[in-house]
């Protein structure tokens, strides 16, 4: 238990700024994706155990309440991606960029990188949900 | 002969089970950007939600270019997003014999649920189950 409560105290009392808020932002976003994959893994495996249960959960997906769960999603892989790119460029290239001093424009060019490429996506996505769900748009 | 102290010194260390799987991190994050930005882009945007069914799935699963792809994402994402776990745990879980447990009940459930996904992969969609 005291593991536990060093390691939060760890992660919540570091004063890392934007390089500290990005390592937090890719844990949480790696293990959302992460759970979402493997419950998509056994939704899709109910087209083969279950056709009829594959249609339950495609139901229970189109509701708005899921609908924003998708769209939170889309936002957790796109920065795990570009953040993950970032990693790999500065372990690769720019070893010197490791330094709370200097994150705070490449955290900042990695978030904006993210909405660019998420934003369109909410876009379109909340459209299908007023579409289908409230029958805005001629739906 | 001068300034020894500034020699390098480059000494071979045997790569250990760490070693390996940080890499394949990286390897199979380099892979995953593509093929899950894709996926993504191509079934909550473009195709959505409120148009998916049985039908949708049985039609991309008869292109066996697409049960190539679904495998791969399932094969990778999956060892990728279970590794990434065992990092996050290994940062609560301190005692030697505690993350040996915690990596074996994370390759088990790893293991079963690639083997569910690979199931309905090679299985595809059941025709014979009656719906109504």
């Amino acid at each position: 238990m005291s593991t536990l409560k060093t390691t939060l105290t760890g992660y919540t009392g570091y004063r890392g700024r934007e390089g500290h808020y990005a390592f937090l932002l890719h844990r949480i976003t790696g293990l959302g994706t992460v759970l979402f994959l493997v419950i998509h893994i056994i939704d899709i495996a109910l087209v083969y155990l279950s056709p009829k249960g594959f249609l339950d959960v495609v139901a229970l997906y189109q509701t708005t309440l899921f609908g924003i769960g998708e769209i939170a999603l889309v936002f957790c892989v796109f920065f795990h991606g570009i953040n993950g790119l970032r990693i790999a460029y500065f372990d690769m290239f720019k070893p010197a960029n490791w330094s709370i001093e200097t994150e705070r424009n490449s955290t900042r060019i990695t978030l904006i990188a993210t909405l660019i490429l998420w934003l369109p996506a909410t876009f379109f996505m909340a459209r299908n949900i007023l579409i289908h769900n409230y029958g805005l748009f001629g739906g | 002969m001068t300034a020894t102290s500034e020699q390098i010194r480059r000494v071979k260390v045997r790569p250990n089970y760490d070693h390996v799987a940080w890499k394949w991190m990286r390897y199979s994050a380099l892979l995953l950007i593509p093929l899950v930005w894709f996926h993504v882009i191509l079934q909550d945007v473009i195709v959505g939600v409120h148009t998916m069914d049985l039908d949708y799935v049985a039609q991309r699963w008869a292109n066996i270019g697409w049960r190539v792809y679904d495998a791969l994402l399932l094969g990778f994402a999956m060892a990728h997003g279970m590794n990434g776990v065992r990092q996050v745990a290994n940062d609560f879980i301190k005692g030697e014999r505690a993350r040996t447990i915690m990596s074996w009940a994370l390759f088990i459930f790893w293991l079963a649920i690639t083997a569910i996904g690979a199931a309905a992969l090679i299985g595809g969609v059941r025709q014979d189950f009656p719906l109504n």
